[in-house]
């Protein structure tokens, strides 16, 4: 059973498509013939009084071209690597095109985009044409998916930036022409030393250049998966490319009182798990975490305050029926990581891989705790959200005084 | 009878004088090389450490490194700042010139003296030599036995300390015997003692991880012997399955 997804419609934009004389730049990944059929298809469907211009690395088939919509096959000036999200290369080609023909809004799609429907097509065109800086969709997740975007993405981003947008690692954005140029900005800086495939964080950039933010909530679209493997390698991939963010932008976020932007969105989009939930086994999970505490105790003794580590093996101890980590003692354990990180307390290579089995330890405790029901997992969501920001201030604190007496 | 003794001993004092003579000169010229040294390292570490700072090269070589991995240069560098790595090891390449230089002005002085040249001098160069070797090997064996232990308890393997315990003695082990070897101490019989050890670990390990597996490795020997029977055409009856598919997990 999946819940029918709500597009809602910012407030202050207007329903109608954005005005007709703003061109909408179009970036594309490499697709396939037939899904870059699909997707012009939808692109039309979705604006078709707006001039359109798509940008794709591919060859342009000649009937492509029709109405308002014109086609431009361009070769990237950063060599691009098919990453299951933009990334800074593609950020980069984005405002290379768009500074060349100066378009109104530039829609930037992630792998997979022939399954983005017209109508999200269209309320990011509009609401990026609504004089929003950044529109991001917020696709229905089910309760199993995209976890570590719940456990860790989300809730610090709200935290630390006070921006409710639920997926702020977007495979999907809409960009105002100076929010383009400042995510290329950002995006030079990591192309230049040859990494492309660096993650790039639009929430936090329009956050410090105080640009305004916006999320809308979009149908059903076919999630690209990750390229990698090991899914420890890119946990601690996409953990160290927040935290290095993070730090890189201590000064914005450490400021006492940030106006925090309201949540406009109450009843997120979910979708309930097409499967049994009681099918998961959680047992094998539990037991990791506890094979992960016997072993790793030393190592995070050297990162967490006496207070997380008792948690932690109160929590080692407890039966597989009551396990349960307090979303205090989570928020609390992802923020002591994010200070020894910056710190430097031990390696930062060991430190993101001593993060992994306890994000697991969360996970095992939040798939017992909300079943397959989606509702339930948001709500959880929310609370995790919640307990970052109440935490807030301990961060602040030992950010500024990492010496302090901390029990 | 007195003034035999009195001589003997004048004469003994007289040799302990001309000595001691002969050999202040070339601790002089030690303690002079290094100390110049020492000052020149010093002037170019400043130097260096100016001209690095005014060139952003922190900012530079930061940015040009992945936010965390391991081969990042200021995870090694002092107070993280490369710039800081450069010029301590500039000063510190002094240093170890000066002393090498101190070490052969001492030797020139105080050749008609085999007894110290033959005995003290290489041993000091090879103390440092060893000195260094046991730092980094140490060094090396702490950061490879938390690689193994994260990685290994991430792979969710249930020895994993025995198996990171196992890794820093092999290390321990085989960066004490170098050291021993480059001290010129015990021979042929570090080498054997090294072998022993090195191979009672490795095989340690080797029965370790062997028996923690054997019931997979029985199944899957279990399998491969049963596979030929049941391959006839004839023979095969379906069986249909009904395992209700797992619900997948996705993390990103």
């Amino acid at each position: 059973m999946s819940t029918t997804p709500v597009l809602q419609t910012p407030a202050n934009m207007d329903a109608s498509p954005s005005p007709c004389d703003l061109l909408t730049l179009v970036c594309l990944p490499s697709l396939t013939s037939e899904a870059l059929d699909a997707t012009l298809a939808n692109l039309r469907v979705a604006m078709a009084t707006q001039p359109l211009l798509v940008v794709t690395p591919d060859a342009v088939p000649p009937s492509a071209e029709g109405g308002s919509l014109r086609i431009l096959s361009h070769r990237p000036s950063a060599p691009t690597h098919g990453a299951w999200i933009p990334t800074a290369a593609d950020y980069l080609n984005a405002w290379a095109v768009a500074r060349e023909h100066r378009p109104g809004v530039v829609l930037l799609l992630g792998p997979d985009c022939a399954t983005v429907s017209p109508a999200t097509l269209r309320l990011l065109a509009a609401g990026a044409a609504s004089k929003h800086d950044l529109v991001l969709p917020r696709y229905p997740v089910g309760p199993h998916d995209a976890l570590f975007n719940s456990a860790i993405l989300y809730p610090l981003t709200r935290a630390l930036f006070s921006h409710h947008v639920r997926f702020p690692l977007p495979i999907d954005a809409a960009l105002s022409p100076r929010m383009c140029e400042r995510l290329a900005t950002a995006a030079q800086r990591l192309t230049a030393a040859g990494q492309g495939e660096a993650l790039l964080w639009p929430v936090a950039n329009a956050a410090v250049a105080g640009y305004s933010v916006f999320d809308v909530a979009g149908e059903k679209r076919l999630l690209p998966a990750p390229n990698a493997d090991d899914v420890n390698a890119l946990i601690a991939n996409v953990a160290g490319s927040l935290f290095a963010d993070v730090e890189a932008k201590a000064a914005f976020w450490q400021r006492a009182r940030l106006a925090m932007s309201p949540s406009r969105v109450t009843d997120y989009a979910t979708e309930a798990t097409a499967h049994d939930p009681n099918a998961l086994d959680l047992a094998p999970m539990i037991q990791s975490f506890r094979n992960a505490y016997t072993n790793l105790r030393e190592l995070w003794s050297l990162v967490l305050p006496p207070n997380s580590l008792l948690a932690l093996k109160k929590l080692s101890l407890a039966p597989a029926e009551t396990f349960r980590m307090p979303d205090a003692l989570w928020a609390r354990t992802v923020y002591d990581f994010l200070l020894a990180y910056r710190l430097r307390t031990i390696n930062r290579g060991h430190l993101l891989g001593a993060l992994t089995p306890l994000y697991l330890g969360w996970v095992a405790s939040h798939i017992r705790l909300v079943g397959g029901d989606a509702k339930v997992a948001e709500q959880h969501i929310e609370e995790v959200a919640a307990a970052f920001e109440g935490d807030k201030p301990y961060l602040v604190a030992r950010w500024r005084w990492p010496d302090r007496f901390n029990p | 009878m007195g003034q035999q003794i009195e001589s003997a001993l004048r004469e003994s004092m007289q040799r302990v004088v001309v000595l001691l003579v002969n050999f202040l000169p070339g601790l002089v010229a030690f303690l002079l090389a290094v100390v110049v040294l020492m000052l020149v390292g010093a002037v170019l570490a400043f130097l260096l450490r100016k001209i690095l700072t005014a060139l952003r090269f922190d900012e530079r070589l930061a940015s040009r490194q992945t936010p965390g991995a391991v081969t990042n240069v200021s995870e090694w560098s002092p107070a993280n700042s490369p710039t800081l790595l450069v010029s301590r090891v500039v000063w510190w390449a002094c240093l170890l010139v000066g002393i090498a230089i101190g070490i052969s002005a001492f030797n020139v002085s105080v050749s008609d003296t085999p007894t110290v040249a033959l005995l003290f001098l290489p041993y000091l160069t090879h103390l440092v030599g060893a000195a260094l070797l046991l730092i980094v090997g140490t060094l090396l064996a702490r950061f490879l036995a938390r690689s193994v232990l994260i990685g290994a308890v991430n792979a969710q393997l249930q020895y994993a300390r025995f198996l990171s315990l196992g890794v820093k003695w092999l290390m321990f082990v085989l960066t004490a015997a170098m050291a021993i070897d480059h001290l010129g101490i015990g021979g042929n019989v570090v080498v054997l003692a090294f072998g022993i050890l090195f191979g009672g670990i490795v095989l340690t390990l080797a029965l370790a991880i062997g028996l923690g597996s054997r019931d997979l490795v029985s199944r899957s020997i279990e399998k491969s012997m049963d596979r030929p029977a049941t391959n006839s055409p004839q023979d095969i009856t379906f069986v249909p399955t009904e395992t209700p598919p797992v619900p997948p997990l996705r993390h990103f």
